[in-house]
């Protein structure tokens, strides 16, 4: 009875609050596919992450909603969609980061947040002040301190390891440079090091090819497939579906839902991408045309 | 500690200032209220544009511009007074235009320098904002805080009241007269012109300083100068602070300028509505506050906060979309899931 | 090496300044009787105990807040450390209350309650309501220290008339401090640098990339809050010396001065903590010798001070540093445009002629006869050319040739490099190449050859002089460093 009244009371001054059409879950005409599809036959400690019913949500609207997915190992995949599709979101609720409204997440077989030193993640370059008064060896040392725990220092075995990182995204020279000088490709080049100097199995990347030049990507997709040899999984969120396309053997297509996960040639399709973008399919022209590529 | 809390006598709190005491009350009420009135209107500004600590630093630093206006004001006045022979001693010549004049040029200059400082701070070298806020407005304070230190016989002003202003002063004050005819007490004329400006400025303006407050790029396209309504802006706040000054103090007044305006968003969404209401909230905070500050005899400026304190707490507790209380039995009363995001809607058949 | 002795000039500096402000020192208050001089022996020589209290007090506390509030800076947390200062106040009010006395720990206790409090309660309007962070801030603040200005006024206002000294802790007064606040402050000081020392690490990550520092296993709540409880102590034990209004300036100012002097975050905490402590005996001298008057807003003048000086004259961060170091080289790109022209007349003229007109140079440099004239002297004041009397003509000297030729060198080696390997095309190079070359150091030109292979040829189709060339320009020798590249000296 209060409650109700409250309500009115709300509803005149608030015209606004009726929930509105934008905001409900859009309808996803397909049934998405099992979730172990691609990770029958695995052990539990073999899947590198495995995601039940996922469902994060912020002030009350869905972000994400009722992910299912299984990862296999040893391969690199890409996360698309649309902006506001919950790709940062899921990387971010995967690691513990976010508080999740229902669902669980498990990494090699083990509870997500006690598991988190087999993974090594490369937030978004906006994340952090570039202003902050370290070095790039500093930054790279610090992928070191999962390992070290939390009374000791960082010993020079430490910075061999992260010595090596540097040179694998040729900043070694850099080195000894605050990290406000770098260029946009350097900076992401850091952060790459950073996680390689984490040494895990699985690695998360926050859109590491936004604002990067043509060189920089290059190395790092070089990067990329030597982690793959190595046997590591990789998830990347992308923002560009044409390179997507050639970069990853695997993708996530992601709108709040799960659109559906698998090999890039069986789900970089026309409908499929269709139902992902919602319509909104702008460089529809230049997709067509490489699907119509791959299909031939 | 029960010593310090007097009784509650009904009749001597509640019943008295409006009726017997009225003629010493009446006017504190009425100060209060242009008061609290003044300062929630203009703060919703404050909150739109996300400057609610650089209206803190404009409360600080009107401190040594008003000490140096002041001081001005007293060595001209001396001048004068030296000029035309009469003894300052024996004669006080009425402070009258020189007074306010100075108070208002203080405040204009204070303003416009914290602004400045700011500015120059955070964009010439690599310290941040909020950094560069807390410095300014520290050591101009610090600076205002010396000023009347040292000159303390120069100055009107006393630490105490610099913290918390002094409100009952307001009804002792020399009262502004047309002619023959008694008005008010000049503080309150003063504040009273302040809010009805305020109230006026904010009607004329009302476009401008909503599409700037909400989008400074569309409002350069449109032809108004985002830049020139952000000064005019701070100077108009110092203005307010200024005149507020007296009755409240140099610190307080942040919780006058921030607390009408937070309470009423968290009632309504509509951007007129949140004008009213905050005028409502600042007329209930300034007489409670004066009725709490009765009965504790204790500063009326800490009692108008606490009582504005308190009227927020309450709509945070109780508001129908953002409460505490409501949101709770919301999520008791849904067995699952997000309420508003219509989900019986969709058809997904997975196991 | 380099770098920390220019910091050690800036700290000269700094040093210099504070001791000139002894001088306006006495125009503070009515100082008649004792000289300053005699003042700053008594103030300095520890005898008197309370001033050694004080003295030892703005130590301490200068330390705390400068390590603490370095965090607060480089995170943006300032004015947290505002709010968290200002609802202290209630606190400390019951802590009054609870004695009807100054008993130290009460206050402590007290104070530092009401600080978790105001944070928390900061945090639960921001996740609870649409408020934003620096509404919810503002209104802690004022309404917390409005609730204790509220106890504070009832307190002064008592019958008993027992005011035990609670307005001391608005703006401080560090010749109040007794033993036992010592004591303490020591202790909070202690606890401070062993715990920061302990968990630096954790706090670099934490304050660096939260985010990151999650996925490393730190506990970053732990962290962030036994931070924020590291603070709470540090601001009380400064509210007797500094008062409650201005304590958040002696967490900010002396940090932002270290911030704009050092590039690592380990000498920021030195430099602050250095900073924090002068500004602290500044402050507690500047208030003796006023004749009692409250301390905090000497040490926030005094603090300042030290930024204003950092402000301007900070090495690569200073605006006057960075003013100066901009005009020089504007200066350096000056002299530079004006040789690499002379070249280009003189090669144009296949070097048949020694010198080359004014004239030809304005032409070519587009600028009036008076500006080129103005270049070429500063040239001749350099030793790079001569311009004999009578003649509107300047001719460069072998010392001039050779560094006319490095210049024309790198800028045709860097045109080539964006040409080749950057794929710019040939007509847009040449802008892109005025800019850079000046910036570009010998190492990286030797890189750039190595690059492109020893090209004897840039994409205008004009040689580019090598560097044997330069060295045997009219005919004198200058033996190149060993290390700088694999060229051989022919001998």
């Amino acid at each position: 009875m209060l409650l109700s009244g409250l309500e009115q009371l709300n509803n005149m001054l608030h015209p606004s609050f009726m929930v509105q059409e934008k905001d409900k879950i859009p309808r996803i005409e397909t049934t998405p596919p099992p979730a172990n599809r691609w990770t029958k036959g695995l052990a539990v400690e073999d899947i590198p992450l495995e995601i039940h019913d996922l469902t994060v949500a912020y002030h009350h609207k869905p972000v994400l909603y009722g992910i299912d997915l299984a990862v296999p190992p040893g391969k690199l995949i890409g996360i698309i969609g649309p902006n506001g599709a919950g790709k940062s979101t899921l990387i971010k609720a995967i690691m513990g980061l976010l508080p999740t409204d229902s669902g669980w997440v498990q990494i090699f077989g083990k509870n997500n947040r006690k598991n988190l030193k087999r993974v090594g993640y490369v937030p978004q370059r906006e994340s952090v002040d570039w202003d902050f008064p370290v070095s790039v060896m500093d930054v790279v040392l610090m992928g070191r301190y999962g390992k070290l725990g939390l009374f000791k220092r960082p010993g020079k075995e430490d910075r061999d390891i992260a010595s090596a990182c540097l040179e694998k995204v040729k900043m070694m020279p850099y080195a000894d440079r605050q990290i406000a000088n770098l260029s946009g490709g350097q900076q992401q080049r850091v952060f790459l090091a950073r996680a390689l100097a984490q040494e895990s199995d699985l690695y998360f990347m926050d859109e590491p090819f936004a604002g990067v030049d043509a060189a920089t990507e290059s190395s790092i997709i070089g990067l990329l497939h030597e982690l793959r040899q190595k046997g590591k999984t990789i998830l990347v969120v992308h923002h560009d579906l044409p390179t997507a396309r050639n970069y990853f053997d695997m993708l996530v297509l992601l709108n709040m839902r799960l659109v559906d996960f698998g090999p890039t040639e069986e789900v970089f399709t026309y409908e499929k991408l269709q139902k992902t973008y919602g319509g909104r399919l702008t460089i529809l022209s230049e997709v067509a045309e490489a699907v119509r590529q791959n299909k031939e | 500690m029960s010593e310090m809390i007097p009784a509650l006598d009904w009749q001597a709190i509640f019943v008295a200032p409006w009726t017997t005491d009225f003629s010493i009350y009446g006017w504190i009420f009425l100060m209060g209220f242009l008061v609290c009135a003044a300062c929630g209107l203009a703060g919703n500004y404050l909150i739109l544009r996300r400057m609610a600590l650089v209206g803190d630093a404009i409360s600080h630093s009107v401190l040594p511009g008003l000490a140096i206006a002041f001081l001005a004001a007293n060595a001209w006045t001396n001048r004068q007074a030296a000029g035309e022979g009469i003894d300052l001693a024996v004669e006080p010549s009425g402070h009258g235009i020189s007074y306010g004049f100075a108070i208002f040029m203080g405040a204009l200059i204070a303003g416009v320098l914290t602004t400045l400082m700011i500015e120059i701070i955070h964009t010439r070298t690599r310290i941040k904002q909020d950094a560069a806020i807390g410095i300014t407005f520290s050591t101009l304070f610090a600076f205002g805080v010396v000023l009347i230190s040292v000159y303390a016989d120069k100055v009107d002003l006393d630490a105490d009241c610099v913290l918390h202003g002094e409100i009952a002063f307001v009804s002792i004050q020399p009262f502004f007269t047309i002619g023959t005819y008694q008005l008010a007490p000049s503080p309150v004329i003063r504040m009273g012109l302040v809010t009805f400006l305020t109230l006026g400025l904010m009607v004329v303006f009302y476009k401008e300083l909503l599409v700037s407050s909400f989008d400074p790029g569309l409002a350069s396209s449109m032809g108004i100068n985002a830049t020139f309504v952000h000064y005019a802006l701070m100077c108009w706040l110092s203005v307010i602070v200024v005149s507020a000054f007296e009755a409240v103090g140099a610190i307080l007044v942040i919780a006058m300028l921030i607390l009408p305006g937070a309470t009423a968003s968290m009632l309504t969404t509509r951007f007129p509505i949140v004008l009213v209401l905050s005028l409502l909230h600042a007329a209930a905070s300034s007489v409670l506050g004066l009725h709490l500050a009765i009965w504790l005899n204790s500063s009326a400026a800490g009692c108008m906060v606490v009582a504005g304190a308190g009227i927020f707490c309450v709509s945070w507790v109780f508001s129908p979309s953002q409460g505490i209380l409501p949101n709770w039995l919301k999520r008791r009363r849904n067995s699952k899931c997000l309420p508003s995001a219509g989900i019986g809607t969709e058809t997904v058949g997975e196991s | 090496m380099k770098y920390l002795r220019l910091n050690l000039i800036g700290w000269i500096l700094l040093l210099f300044m504070a001791a000139l402000t002894p001088v306006h020192a006495a125009r503070i208050g009515d100082i008649t009787e004792i000289s300053v001089w005699d003042q700053t022996v008594r103030f300095f020589s520890f005898k008197d105990p309370s001033l050694r209290y004080a003295l030892t007090g703005a130590i301490l506390l200068g330390l705390t807040c400068g390590l603490l509030g370095s965090f607060l800076v480089v995170r943006k947390l300032a004015l947290l450390g505002d709010t968290l200062s200002h609802a202290v106040l209630p606190g400390v009010a019951a802590g009054f209350l609870w004695d009807m006395d100054k008993n130290p720990v009460a206050i402590f206790i007290g104070a530092t309650v009401a600080g978790l409090l105001g944070s928390f309660m900061v945090t639960r309007i921001t996740s609870t309501t649409k408020l934003k962070e620096d509404t919810a801030l503002g209104m802690v603040l004022a309404c917390f220290f409005g609730v204790g200005i509220c106890l504070v006024t009832m307190i002064q206002r008592l019958p008993s008339g027992n005011k035990s000294g609670i307005d001391k802790f608005l703006f401080g007064q560090a010749a109040s401090l007794g033993q036992s606040d010592i004591q303490l402050m020591a202790v909070v000081t202690l606890l401070t640098f062993g715990l920061v020392w302990l968990f630096y690490k954790e706090l670099l990550t934490v304050s660096f990339d939260p985010g990151f520092a999650y996925s490393v296993m730190i506990p970053v709540a732990w962290v962030h809050h036994g931070f924020m409880l590291l603070l709470a102590f540090s601001v009380v034990i400064a509210l007797q010396a500094v008062g409650v209004v201005l304590v958040s300036a002696m967490l900010i100012t002396p940090a932002a001065t270290a911030y704009l002097m050092t590039d690592r975050l380990h000498r920021m905490l030195l430099f602050a903590c250095l900073t924090g402590m002068l500004a602290g005996i500044m402050g507690a001298f500047f208030s003796f010798l006023g004749h009692q008057l409250p301390t905090g807003p000497f040490m926030v003048l005094s603090a300042a001070v030290l930024f204003a000086v950092a402000f301007f004259f900070a090495p690569s961060h200073g605006v006057v540093i960075k003013w100066w170091t901009r005009r020089s080289r504007s200066g350096r790109v000056r002299r530079e445009n004006t040789l690499k022209a002379v070249f280009h007349v003189l090669e144009q003229e296949k070097f048949r002629q020694e010198g080359v007109t004014l004239v030809e140079l304005a032409e070519l440099r587009r600028q009036t006869l008076d500006g080129t004239e103005a270049s070429c002297l500063e040239l001749v004041r350099l030793g790079y050319g001569t311009m004999p009397p009578g003649e509107k003509a300047f001719y460069l000297t072998p010392k001039g040739m050779r560094r006319a030729q490095t210049i024309v060198r790198n800028h045709r080696l860097w045109e080539l490099y964006l040409t080749d390997a950057a794929n710019y095309s040939p007509d847009h190079v040449h802008d892109d190449a005025e800019e850079i070359e000046h910036i570009l150091g010998e190492d990286l030109v030797r890189q750039l050859e190595r690059q492109l292979n020893f090209a004897d040829r840039d994409p205008h189709g004009k040689p580019i002089p090598s560097a044997e060339e330069i060295i045997s320009a009219h005919g004198t020798v200058q033996s190149s460093p060993p290390t700088a590249t694999g060229y051989r000296k022919p001998s």
